[in-house]
């Protein structure tokens, strides 16, 4: 039953993947001028365009050029940058480094302070620290991400405190986290963007497990509060919480665009946005699928995470 | 010696994917400047002789893995940084923009200017301690002109015919035509002297410097040149770091992880004017941002809406919002620092004319245009919005229609009715066989004038300096009246640098911090 | 497919004290009737003052503009970043407070224009889904998964590429990413509703399909729609002000918050004004429409328990 229902998950997700490279392939057909000429620029010869165009396939059909160019995704090869002249790889593989270092670090702050947060929200439902917690979950949610890190910048980079710098360095030749107090201010902002969701999750569910009745049961039996909160109700609400953790996670893959631009972060969202600005439509393509398939992927992990956390669906197999 | 022209390399190489990024990157990517406060200020003695010594540390913005060390065909802001320091060039132009001899001690032509006759110095050295000498610098000549494969420097050079090595030191010059004005093709950088076994991985010239360290797109080393023919550097070392935007750079300079930075955005020269431990380099050059009318196409084929469209325009105002003030006037001509710029009357705003002369070419109710505008180099968007606030006074109605770099030089470039551009500085007949003759490559406004390109011809060929410069006044006034360019002013080059960082001057070339010359700076004592 | 969205959106997290399961059986959210429901929590009261603040800015600035500040949102009034005026000037030296009061009736467009091309499309979509089920829902849901499979910012980035910075391009993506969520919350309020006596009675007397979805089910499901609305106008703004910021969305010389955050924040540190205005301002209305959203759904919600 379980085995049966992940596989139908996992096959939806393959179809996906492949309309969203049909999608993004269908971007290049659309766009007007040639490619090759881009590359080349304006003073090439026609002999080398039509040496370039046969290089890059692009006297081929429309439908073989879909086919060669997922073929190529499948070893790694990206296409040719039309902005740089060379190889999509060159220009990311760096910068996916950089972004999923930024990614964890939002991840190892967000989901801990987030359950916590909820937890104790839920325990201490009605009181004045829970209302502050509802009023405070439901702006962050509000605010765009951009709002966020100008703020945090406002407060801790330029204006009132001078203590972290408001931009990323990375001087050549070094790493970005090599300068650590660099990455605080991207990591707090990412991370006050997924952190709401993760509170009311966890308060919801938190709230409904302590309703329920082993908890009940528990106290009657005269445990501990203490231990029927740890032993008895986390480990019931985790579940349901995994699943919306697992797809704040997801969304970090596209958040980190618009954080990593007003950062100066260098990695694949700033790359994306640069792209974008030169119609470097290649970089575009490679990135939008890098980040669809992570967002795919999470989605599924959590779907498989949601369907074995199921309790009608574990005793019905 | 008279016409002159340099720095303007984009043009010769205009639309490598790699130079609009270059120069992009330095306009588009500008984000949040955080002002560090520093450490206490602190006293350079400026009054001591240079010291020898220490390593400079240079931030650029630009620079990929498609940097190159080849000598020939600097492309961004980091090319040019390492071909300056590598390479020697023949003659140069100096902060002033005037030609000076560098390994040549002489350049001479013949009576009809159709053979130049070339001096070397004596003794000259290549950074490996072998000789240089005339055959080098015949090779030298072969490789930039290659018809194979030219360089960039080859379209300066489209009238030679040949170089021959006449004893050690000796090398002639055979051109197609007569030409008065090959002393300015020789003084660009991209002409730096390479031996004949060059080979742009181990890049051995007779710069300043040598290669010690080179990473594409992210840092070079260079040493001192033990060899050099002129006074020895004063550093030991000099790094440079490339950085992918302004914001990093100026954060880099301001935390000290960098001496000196090559162009900062105007907007902020005053912020770090009033930082003590900072110093700026503040260079008038001959960089021009014009707006672009193809006089081929409606409106604009009625001289009457360009002249309009010329007097709309407030200058100083456009200086002020576009450069924050750190711009030089301009009169709708190019090349102030050519000898023969000449003394017209400045066009000021005048929106009763213009709507006069609007309504006189058919227009009494106002007209309506299209503005294409990209973010092609620093304050060309900018400027555009100026224009369209301006000239709506005037009853024009600008739409700016911004698209990207890429676009913008795609298959509409040179076609667009109304848009803009930009140039570095150059010379008058240079400039104008690059924007203004049915040869030119890049004629964005596609004005032509027979009577205009035979004034251009002789005046290329006459060696008498007065005769020249009368032939070339009458080139410019035909351009004054009637060309498609509203040149409004002239960009300062500014840099920043350490105050402990001595020896940078102003230049004039639009090549940053001094055109890169590092060969005379030196690292001041702090007390 | 789980959800996914330029933010993580309220479907991703929990519904606002049940956003999805209210499934009001009987039209009983009449527009005065909410409003008063709405306004009795201190959120809703919050969320209105917040909302029609803003809005009241962006819709009276653009006149006031030039008659507060003396200058227009394109005129000069100095040179680039300087203290002139009440709040400086920008990087062009025009006034930054003109611009502000200029800078928001676009954006406030665009969102609303954009929420309600979601609305209609999402609305469309999930009703026939729901209430023809079988073939039609499956297809129609696994279109909803794909464009779900892209981050909303990604997808817009991607037909900007394509299509240029254009204002309708702007409000087609973000109306047509929001879409697949509407339709979801559609879908499953049409579900809630379709095997209900009226729906059955209709159907019985042969009304055609169009007029049954118009007429017995739209209105039935307005409740949730109404939270979703609220919802989406929130992240409208939010996306619509993200692109402009990152240089994608409006383009000079237009006067907008999201533009002008991106024009000015080189000088943060120096004249933040220009930065500052509209942040606060697009944070204000952001969280006044949120807290608006989530009191619609307290009160939808509560409508629910009162007529079942």
């Amino acid at each position: 039953m379980i085995a049966k229902l992940i596989l139908k998950r996992l096959l939806v997700s393959v179809f996906i993947l492949l309309a969203v490279s049909v999608v993004v392939f269908a971007a290049t057909l659309l766009l007007p001028g040639d490619p090759a000429r881009a590359i080349l620029g304006q003073q090439a010869t026609e002999e080398r365009i039509a040496a370039l165009q046969a290089e890059l396939n692009l006297d081929r059909s429309p439908v073989e050029r879909y086919f060669l160019w997922l073929g190529g995704l499948f070893v790694g090869n990206f296409g040719t940058s039309s902005a740089t002249g060379g190889p999509v790889t060159d220009l990311l593989g760096e910068r996916i480094t950089a972004s999923l270092v930024l990614m964890l670090c939002a991840a190892l702050i967000a989901v801990p302070v987030g359950l916590a947060i909820g937890i104790f929200s839920a325990l201490h439902r009605g009181k004045r620290a829970d209302q502050a917690v509802t009023w405070g979950t439901l702006t962050l949610a509000a605010l765009p991400e951009f709002v966020i890190g100008i703020a945090l910048v406002t407060l801790f980079a330029t204006s009132v405190f001078r203590i972290l710098p408001a931009v990323t360095m990375s001087p050549p030749g070094q790493q970005v986290w090599e300068i650590p107090t660099q990455l605080i201010l991207p990591t707090l902002t990412l991370a006050l963007v997924v952190i709401p969701y993760i509170i009311r999750m966890m308060r919801a569910t938190m709230a409904e497990v302590m309703d329920s009745g082993f908890v009940e049961m528990a106290r009657l039996k005269g445990v501990p509060e203490r231990r029927v909160i740890l032993r008895h109700a986390v480990p019931h609400a985790i579940g349901p919480v995994a699943q919306v953790v697992a797809i704040q996670l997801a969304w970090l893959a596209g958040g980190v665009v618009v954080v990593e631009y007003l950062f100066r972060y260098p990695g694949i969202g700033q790359a994306l946005i640069d792209a974008v600005t030169y119609r470097d439509v290649q970089v575009v393509q490679a990135i939008s699928i890098i980040i669809a398939a992570v967002y795919v992927v999470v989605n599924l992990l959590a779907d498989i995470v949601g369907i074995l956390a199921n309790p009608k669906l574990r005793s019905a197999s | 010696m008279s016409d002159r022209s340099t720095g303007g390399r984009w043009l010769q190489q205009p639309l490598a994917r790699r130079q609009i990024l270059t120069g992009a990157v330095a306009f588009g990517s500008v984000g949040v400047l955080s002002a560090c406060s520093g450490p206490a200020a602190f006293e350079v003695n400026t009054d001591a002789p240079p010291s020898s010594g220490g390593t400079l540390r240079v931030g650029l913005t630009g620079g990929s893995t498609a940097d190159t060390l080849d000598a020939h065909i600097p492309v961004n802001t980091g090319d040019s940084a390492r071909v300056i320091n590598l390479f020697e060039p023949l003659l140069e132009r100096d902060g002033d923009y005037q030609i000076a001899y560098r390994l040549a001690e002489s350049l001479e032509p013949n009576d009809d200017g159709t053979v130049w006759t070339l001096r070397l110095r004596e003794n000259l050295k290549f950074s490996d301690g072998s000789d240089l000498t005339a055959e080098d610098v015949v090779f030298t000549f072969e490789r930039v002109t290659d018809p194979e494969d030219p360089k960039t420097n080859a379209s300066n050079l489209a009238d030679f015919q040949s170089a021959t090595a006449v004893d050690e030191r000796t090398v002639e010059i055979q051109l197609t035509a007569p030409s008065a004005v090959l002393d300015d093709a020789l003084a660009q950088y991209s002409m730096g002297v390479v031996p004949r076994d060059f080979d742009p991985a181990n890049p051995i010239g007779a710069g300043p410097f040598r290669l010690k360290d080179f990473s594409a797109g992210m840092s070079t080393t260079l040493e001192r040149n033990p060899h050099y023919w002129d006074s020895e550097p004063y550093l030991d070392e000099v790094q440079i770091l490339n950085f992918n935007d302004t914001d990093a750079l100026i954060n880099a300079l301001l935390s000290s992880q960098v001496d000196c930075v090559g162009q900062i955005p105007l907007a902020l020269v005053e912020v770090l004017e009033s930082d003590e431990r900072m110093a700026v380099l503040n260079s008038e050059t001959g960089m021009w941002l014009p707006f672009t009318m193809r006089v081929d196409v409606e409106p604009f084929n009625d001289v009457r809406v360009r002249q309009a469209f010329r007097l709309v325009v407030d200058r100083q105002q456009m200086i002020d919002q576009v450069l924050s003030g750190y711009g030089q006037l301009g009169n709708d001509m190019y090349s102030p620092f050519d000898p023969s710029y000449p003394d017209l009357d400045q066009r000021t705003q005048n929106i009763q004319q213009a709507k006069n002369l609007l309504a006189q070419a058919g227009h009494p109710d106002g007209i309506t245009v299209e503005l294409v505008t990209a973010p092609i180099q620093s304050g060309v968007v900018e400027a555009a919005q100026v224009f369209a606030q301006q000239a709506s006074e005037a009853g024009i109605t600008v739409n700016i229609r911004r698209v990207d770099t890429t676009t913008f030089f795609g298959d509409q470039y040179l076609q667009w009715s109304f848009a803009q551009s930009f140039w570095y500085t150059r010379n008058f007949i240079p400039q104008s066989r690059n924007c203004a003759t049915a040869e030119a490559p890049f004629n964005e406004t596609a004005w032509v004038n027979q009577e205009f390109t035979d004034l251009l011809d002789q005046a290329q060929a006459e060696l008498d300096e007065a005769r020249r410069t009368e032939l070339i006044h009458q080139a410019q006034q035909m351009l004054y009246d009637d060309g498609g360019y509203i040149i409004w002013g002239f960009a300062n080059q500014v840099d920043a640098y350490q105050r402990y960082v001595l020896g940078f001057q102003e230049n004039s070339t639009g090549l940053p911090l001094n055109a890169y010359g590092f060969r005379s700076v030196w690292l001041g004592e702090v007390s | 497919m789980s959800t996914s969205d330029l933010k993580p959106s309220a479907d991703a997290g929990p519904p606002p004290s049940g956003t999805t399961d209210a499934e009001p059986k009987e039209s009983a959210t009449r527009p005065a009737h909410l409003l008063k429901r709405v306004w009795a929590q201190g959120q809703g009261k919050v969320g209105i003052v917040l909302t029609v603040f803003i809005v009241a800015l962006a819709l009276a600035g653009p006149l006031l503009a030039p008659v507060l500040t003396g200058y227009s949102p394109t005129e000069f009034a100095g040179r680039p970043f300087q203290p002139e005026g009440i709040f400086g000037t920008d990087n062009l030296g025009r006034s930054v407070a003109s611009r502000f009061l200029a800078g928001g009736l676009l954006l406030l467009l665009y969102s609303v224009l954009a929420t309600v091309l979601g609305l209609v499309v999402g609305c469309v979509v999930g009703m026939i889904a729901g209430y023809a089920g079988g073939k039609t829902d499956s297809v129609l849901m696994r279109l909803n998964d794909i464009v779900l499979a892209f981050p909303q910012l990604v997808l817009a980035l991607l037909a900007i590429v394509v299509l240029g910075p254009e204002g309708w391009v702007l409000v087609t993506v973000i109306g047509l990413t929001h879409a697949p969520r509407i339709a979801r919350v559609a879908r499953a309020a049409t579900l809630g509703v379709v095997n209900e006596d009226y729906v059955r009675a209709a159907q019985m007397y042969a009304v055609p399909r169009s007029r049954i979805l118009a007429r017995e089910i739209f209105p039935n499901i307005t409740g949730p729609l109404s939270v979703e609305a609220g919802l989406r106008l929130t992240y409208s703004i939010g996306a619509i002000a993200s692109l402009s910021f990152l240089g994608l969305g409006m383009q000079p010389p237009t006067a907008d918050w999201g533009l002008m955050i991106n024009e000015n924040r080189i000088a943060l540190s120096i004249q933040p004004w220009g930065v500052l205005l509209p942040v606060i301002a697009i944070a204000v209305l952001t969280v006044g429409t949120n807290l608006l959203a989530d009191a619609i759904a307290r009160a939808t919600a509560s409508t629910t328990v009162e007529s079942s």
